[in-house]
Parts: C-alpha cells; structure tokens; sequence
C-alpha cells in the first residue's frame, strides 16, 4: 500500500479556455470529499484572451491557507505553460502534458520528475468531436496519478457539473472515460504515482470564497442595500448579490461610477437600510470623498477594498495590500475610521457580520480590507454560523421611542459621554433631522463657531474609543515567548503560520501575530510584539502597515518584509526571508 | 412628540431666486399633504443647497455634485418617501452632470429639482455650464440633454419670475414621482441677483408652451424641437416641456427593504439552505481502488 497523500500541491494551466479551473475544481471536491482540506487558487494574466491560465490546488490533512512550495502534480495543456510552469516543479513531480503537439519540451523539468504525455485534444476530439473535453480526458489521468478510485471520480465529475444539461454531463463523463483508457493502455493504475487519497474524518465543511463570504455575510447580517461598479477582483460580491439580494426584498444597483455607488449607499443607509459598497483600489480612492462625508455626517456604511496591486489600474488580477494607507488615513480631514481585515472566507463572514453592527453602533464608515487572493481563492472553512446573527442597531430611535422623548438632536452631543448620539431612519415619524457634511450643531444645522467645532470634532473621534473593545483582537499562535513575530493580516495568514511552524521546527522559536483590525492600532498588538523582533509581512513596497504600527509606538521593533511582484508568497520563501533578515 | 429642529430661516440675498423656489416647494408639500416626515429634501452644496433647512422635513445636505444619486439610494431603500434632490447648476450640470444623465435613464421615483442661475453664486460667481443667457452655444441645457434620454418621464422648466407657474409645475413633478411614474426633473431659472443678475433679461427670452395651445407636452419630438428651435432666435421654453404618457408607469416599484431585524426562522431557513449549496459532500465511497 502507498501512503496517503498528507499535503499536495496540484497545478493545471494551459490557455484560457482550457479548462484548467474546471479541472482543478473537480479534484478539489475530490479530496474536499475524502475530508482534506483545499486551497484553490487562480493565476490569470492581467488580460481578456491569451496568456497562460492557471488554476492551483492544495489539497492537506492540516488546514493551509496558501499553495505549498512546489507542484506535485502539473497537469500542461500546451508547451507555454509546460514551460511556464515547470520551474516550480517538486523534484519527483508528475507531468500529465497534452501532446496532441508534439512531446513536452523537457528543457526546464526536473530530470528525476515523472512525465506523461497523452494527447488530451486529440483524444476529446476522435471520441467526442470537441476539444473542450480535453480537461475531462485529463482529470481522468490526473486521478490515476492521485490513486482515486474510477468510480469515485465518475461521481465526482458528474456532481460537479451538476448545472450543466445531461448531455454535458454525459459528454464529460465519456472523456473522463477515455482518459481511464488511455490510463490503462500506459499501464497507469490507480497508485502507480505512489499517491492513494486517504479518507479523513472531517467536521462538517463549507467550500468558499472571501467574495462569497463577505457578499453572504453582509445579506445575512440583514443588509439589504447594494451599489457597486464593476472592477477586478470585487465584482463578484457585486453579480452575487445582484443575483440574490432582490428575492430578499434588498436591491442592487450597478452604478455609473464609484462616486454614485458610495453616495447611493449613504442615502440607502439614512433610511435604516443596511447598506454596502465594495470596489478595488481605483473605486476606493474615487469613494474617499464620500467616505469622509459618511464619518462628518455620521452615516454607518460598509465599504469593501478588495486590493489589487497599484498605483492607478496597476494589475488587476494580482493582490497587494497597498491600500493599507489609504484605508487608514485616506481623505481630506480627520476621519475617524474603522479597517477590519478578514485573514480566510470565515473571518470574511464574520467581520462583515461585525462591520454592519459597528457601522450601526459607531455611526461611520467601515472598511473590510480583502485583497485579490482572499477575495478570489477558495478555502475549506466550517461553515459560517447563519443562525446566531442578530443585528445591533446601535442607539437607532423607533417612533415609540421618539414618541416618549422630550427632544431629538441629531447630533446630541450628549454631555460628551461615548460621542455616539442617537439616531433615527429617514421617514420615523417625529424624527425629521438635518444630516451634513459641513461642521453642525447638534440639530445639524451648519455653524463655524470655535467652541461647537471643538466639541463635534471631539465626539467623531471618542466613537473609536466607545467601540474599540469590540474590535477583532489580532490571532495570536505559535509560541508565545518566541523573540520573532511574524505580522500580516489577509492573503499573509495561512502562509506566516506555515512558515513559523517551520522556523520552529528548526529551532527558531517563531509566534505569529495576524492582524485584524487595521485601523484603529489595538494595544494587543502591541503588546503582542513586546520584546519581539517584529517581522511585518505585507504586499507592498513602501511597508505600509509597518509605518502605522511604527507611529502607534513599535518603531525600535519593526522590520519589514515586503513583496510587490503580484505574487503571494510561498511558505518556503517567507522562511528564507527571515532568515535572511535574521542570519545576515 | 420629541421636538426637533426649528426651521432656520434663508441665508439667501434679499431677492435671490432661490426662495422663489422654497416657496414653490412649500406650498407643493402643503397643497399635497405630505406629513412632513415621509419627505426626504436632499441639497447639493452651493447657496441653493441650504433649501434642505428651511421646511422641517427630513433634509440631507450631499457632498458637491453627488445629491441626485445620494437621492437614488434613498428613493429605491424607502419608497414610501416623497424623495426630492435639489440643488444648483454648478451641483448639477459641472460636477455632477455625469448623474443627471443616467438619473434619466434609470427612471427612479424621485423629483430632482436644478436650481440654475448660470453662476456659481456661493464661491462667487464664476462661470457656469449653463451659460445661455452669455449666449454661449456650448451651453448644457438640461431638459435638452434629458429629453435626449428616450426613457425620461417628466421635463419641465420653470422660473422664479412666475412663481404661478412655478407651483404648477413643481406640484406636476412631486405627483409624477409620488405616483411612482419616475423620475422627475424640473430646471428652474432661478437668478443670483449679486453676481448675476439676469431677471431683466429673462422677461424677453423665455416662452411658455403652457400657454401655446398648438404645443403638447406628450410629443417628445416637438418637445426636442421646439428648444432647438427657440434657441435659433436665443429663446428658452418654460413650462412642462414633456411628460411621458400614463401607461409609463413605473410598475416594477421595489418592495421597501426588510427591516433589518433579528432574522425570523423563515429568513434563517434561506440562509441556510444558501449555505448547503457550498458544502463540501463527502464522497460516497463508491468504487474500492483497482
Ligand atoms: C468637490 C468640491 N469642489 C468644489 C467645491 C466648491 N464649491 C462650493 S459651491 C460650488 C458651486 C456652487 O454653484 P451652484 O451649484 O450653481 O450653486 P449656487 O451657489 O449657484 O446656488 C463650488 C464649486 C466643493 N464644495 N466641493
Ligand atoms: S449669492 Fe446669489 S445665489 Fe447666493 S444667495 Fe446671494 S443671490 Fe442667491
Ligand atoms: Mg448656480
């Protein structure tokens, strides 16, 4: 008997339309079935056609947030992506390449890698006319290779193209099939690649990505009002919930630009209607005017930064977290500002869960930070709790409580107290107020008297304060009295926890501190890195969060780790750049 | 009853247009009787945008050039509300004409009022987009450009110097968006008279197709013509310039969003049953390994 597979890192790629996501995705719910955890990931060039697609999978017995070093399994449709590919394979990868072209050039693949060549095109279009089935010929190889069972991939597949017609699903299966054929005509039975799938007992499991979470959290949070333009990598909360959100009674609008969908989402919110808006970094900084305008006039709205690497349209498909400085201090003014930031699709859920209540509570705008590999990868999570979720409005007026209130000013500053005045939906009876954006009274009405300025920019400030203990405190693991911290939030996560276990298991006690809320700087944070040398691990060149946490007071401790090559690190890599860091 | 805020009273000049059309408005909400809550009054910023403070509704001051889709979100979030934009040229034909154009297109329930002095009376007037009167032929005109937008409703033009008229017309447009029949624009000439004063020029240059018996407020063609027509011999109309047919209703009226409450079980059913379409299916154990 081989052993089980533990950890494996699978890639397909050829040209888009391959059908290398497909592929991918099949084998995903493949071992996600036998209880291993999955990480999917698409690589696509910046580009509409052409240019080498690539979907990844890791598939592990303990949870991962990110691909493995290398690839175990390379699944090549062409020889630009054979070739593409092929500096990233393990030194004992197997190589499944379509040779309907002509055999793989070997060039770059490691000698001691294991390659197969199948003409996958030619065998989809001799049995069922069509070259699109040549990633069902191939799944059939792949799945040899990875000692599934034939009939368990049959019932895979067939599951998994579950929306397409039966004649599809049938043409898929037959490709599956040959596939099995030409399997066995190379002599490949299941665990001759000394792989066998084991069989895990697993909790219950849901299969999402960060845009799923967050577009599901916010509908079950009981937000009912959407306004977005389309941009990569944020447009899918926008189709999901353009897709779902009427049937709940909620709308959506596809605005004409960035400035009308954060201004529909301020004017949804002033009717109590849980709103949210989400874009990429060129919709965010179109929208940092009225996300100053909803901290003045004191609206709760959320807003989703979904980062790709920058400046100006940079690249659309590649994360980066260098919106880190506009989400924290972006804007003309003193803004205050919450940026939460979800480190998997789980956390995705949950903090945009939180980020309606505190938009509601503190009355001001929320940032959930994403970035494109959060956004866009799927991750095996325990499912998200839909039950518990009950909404706090914060210090919202009903009519009733309108009815049995001497006054109502709506921007009461309430002998100071937590800087959070009560507040009511437009259209409650006896509630008529006077929202704006210009300095005010406590009736709204607009005024530049010293003192009243004094006092409401005060109060916009002390509502940090008021809801700073209900801010998402920063994931603390690994060992606690290690002398290095690792510090990231978003696609950083799983990768750091992997590389600090490793830097342990090689005698360098390592902790690893993820970051959850960007903005405000929690203490724990700080005190999280007391006596650490800090690594500040983020996607950007400037170290962003690393001078925000330098001015909140951890200067003598920072050191950053950057990346801007529009890749997520592997774990592998993160090691080597502390150790570079620390043996240099 | 709490007691909320008292109406402050018009910062405006002694004679601006501007109180021509809080007037208008004023006696619209009345005649109508709309409760004074279920009003949203939504200003630009300018000195037309100040409108928002003088009734005692619901009043929201928007950020420069954005109140018209500001008054989408509000108008689509709660349509029990009478929902009216108001603001200034400048508000919307320069920063915010990019608005206007797709509040045409999109027809949603509300009234949209331009308050158009060709200046820019609160940074003291400079230039406008609108600078008919100046004779400028690259003017914007916008009735013009809504009635370019073939699914408008309601256009109209009135003019302080008419405040008969002017009523008339702004009752026109709250019932057109109270009906649910769409998006309501209605341009006013509303004259800045310390950095333009064009009241003596008005006199002369607009005609009113209300009083033109050959004219129907049903045609959009002779409505497009007309204007074009007019400005060949540099006159403007007033007067409801063109309302699209009843049928045009607007029948796809949201329903007003939940509340958002803690969930009923109802609602946590569908939550759930969306959450099962991502869950992992562990595998049948079908077929033992060849
Ligand atoms: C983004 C932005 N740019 C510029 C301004 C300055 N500003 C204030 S009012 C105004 C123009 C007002 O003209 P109009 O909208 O015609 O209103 P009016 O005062 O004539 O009623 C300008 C440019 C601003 N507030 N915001
Ligand atoms: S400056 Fe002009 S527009 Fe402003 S209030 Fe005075 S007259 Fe009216
Ligand atoms: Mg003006």
């Amino acid at each position: 008997m081989t052993p089980p597979i533990r950890d494996i890192t699978i890639v397909a790629a050829g040209q888009g339309g391959d059908g290398s996501v497909t592929l991918v995705s099949a084998l995903g719910e493949l071992f996600a079935g036998r209880g291993y955890h999955v990480y999917e990931a698409r690589e696509v060039a910046s580009r509409v056609k052409g240019g080498v697609a690539a979907a990844s999978l890791r598939a592990s017995v303990d949870p991962k947030r990110c691909l493995g070093d290398a690839t175990d399994l390379l699944v090549a449709f062409d020889a630009a992506a054979l070739e593409q590919n092929a500096s990233a394979l393990a030194p004992h990868a197997y190589v499944v390449y379509d040779s309907s072209e002509g055999p793989a050039p070997r060039g770059r693949i490691p000698a001691t890698a294991s390659v197969i060549e199948a003409p996958l095109s030619r065998l989809a279009v001799r049995d069922l006319r069509r070259d699109l089935y040549k990633n069902s010929v191939a799944l059939g190889l792949a799945a040899r290779l990875l000692g599934a069972p034939d009939a368990l991939t049959e019932e895979t597949l067939t599951t998994h193209l579950g929306k397409l017609s039966e004649q599809l699903r049938a043409a898929n299966v037959r490709a599956l099939r040959a596939g099995f054929a030409y399997a066995d005509e190379a002599g490949l039975t299941a665990g001759s690649a000394s792989w066998s799938l084991d069989r895990i007992e697993a909790e219950e499991r849901v299969l999402m990505t960060g845009n799923e979470a967050i577009a599901f959290g916010f509908l079950a949070a009981g937000g009912r009002f959407f306004a977005g333009y389309p941009i990569t990598p944020a447009s899918e909360i926008l189709e999901w919930l353009a897709e779902r959100l009427p049937s709940f009674g909620g709308v959506v609008v596809q605005a004409e630009d960035e400035l009308a969908a954060v201004n529909m989402t301020m004017g949804a919110a002033l009717t109590g209607t849980r709103a949210m808006t989400a874009s990429s970094g060129p919709g965010i900084a179109l929208m940092q005017e009225g996300v100053g305008h909803a901290a003045s006039a004191e609206i709760g709205i959320v807003i989703v930064d979904c980062q790709r690497a920058g400046p100006s349209t940079g690249m659309p498909t590649k994360p980066e977290q260098s919106d880190i400085g506009m989400l924290i201090s972006g804007g003309n003014g003193d803004i205050p500002r919450i940026v939460l930031a979800p480190g998997d699709p789980r956390e995705a859920f949950e903090l945009t869960v939180l980020a309606c209540d505190l938009a509601d509570r503190y009355q001001g705008p929320v940032y959930v930070a994403s970035d494109q590999a959060l956004s866009q990868n799927a991750t095996t999570i325990r499912p998200p709790d839909v039950r518990g979720i009950s909404p706090d409005r914060g210090k919202l007026l009903r009519e009733v409580d309108l009815r049995d209130a001497a006054e109502f000013r709506r921007y009461s500053l309430n002998g100071y107290g937590d800087g959070v005045s009560p507040w009511t939906a437009f259209g409650t009876p006896g509630g008529q107020h006077l929202v704006t954006g210009n300095e005010r009274d406590e009736w709204g009405l607009v005024t530049t008297a010293p003192a009243m300025r004094t006092r409401m920019t005060e109060k916009r400030m002390r509502k940090l304060e008021t809801v700073r203990d209900s801010l998402p405190r920063a994931v603390v693991s690994g060992d606690p009295k290690a002398e290095i911290a690792l510090v990231g939030s978003g696609l950083e996560t799983g990768v750091m926890r992997e590389a600090a276990e490793r830097l342990a298991a090689s005698g360098v006690a390592t902790k690893v501190v993820q970051i959850r809320t960007l903005w405000p700087i929690l203490e724990d944070v700080l005190e999280a890195l007391d006596g650490c040398r800090a690594y500040v691990v983020e996607h950007n060149a400037t170290g962003q969060y690393a001078a925000a946490l330098s001015a909140a007071g951890a200067a003598a401790r920072v050191h950053s780790i950057l990346r801007y090559d529009g890749l997520p690190f592997r774990p592998s890599e993160l090691v080597a750049a502390v150790e570079e860091k620390e043996f240099a | 009853m709490a007691r909320t805020y008292t109406p402050s009273l018009p910062i405006w000049c002694a004679g601006c247009g501007h109180f021509g059309v809080l007037n208008a408005l004023r006696s619209a909400v009345r005649d109508l009787r709309i409760p004074l809550h279920e009003v949203a009054l939504l200003a630009g910023i300018g000195c037309s945008g100040t409108i928002q403070n003088y009734l005692g509704t619901y009043g929201y001051h928007a950020l420069h050039g954005r109140v018209v889709p500001t008054a989408i979100g509000v108008a689509l979030a709660d349509p029990r509300l009478t929902v009216v934009a108001a603001g200034g040229d400048g508000d919307g034909y320069a920063i915010g004409a990019g608005h206007l154009i797709h509040a045409f297109r999109r027809n949603v329930s509300l009234t949209y009022v331009c308050m158009n002095n060709e200046t820019y009376g609160l940074t003291k007037g400079q230039s406008s987009p609108s600078g008919f009167l100046a004779g400028d032929e690259g003017s914007f005109d916008g009735p013009l450009a809504g009635l370019a937008i073939r699914g408008s409703t309601f256009i109209a033009r009135g003019y302080t110097g008419r405040p008969e008229q002017l009523a008339r017309l702004m009752r026109a447009a709250l019932e057109h968006s109270r009906e649910r029949r769409g998006f309501a624009f209605l341009e006013v000439i509303s004259p800045c008279v310390t950095y333009a004063d064009t009241y003596p020029d008005w006199e002369h240059t607009l005609y009113d197709v209300d009083a033109d018996a050959a004219y129907s407020s049903g045609d959009r063609a002779l409505a497009f013509s007309t204007a074009l027509r007019l400005a060949e011999d540099r006159r403007l109309p007033i007067g409801l310039l063109y309302r699209a047919a009843e049928h045009a209703a607007d029948a796809s009226a949201p329903a007003v969003p939940a509340s958002s409450g803690a969930p009923t079980p109802d609602l946590v059913a569908r939550y759930e049953e969306l959450l099962g379409r991502y869950a992992v299916r562990s595998s049948s154990g079908a077929g033992a390994a060849r």
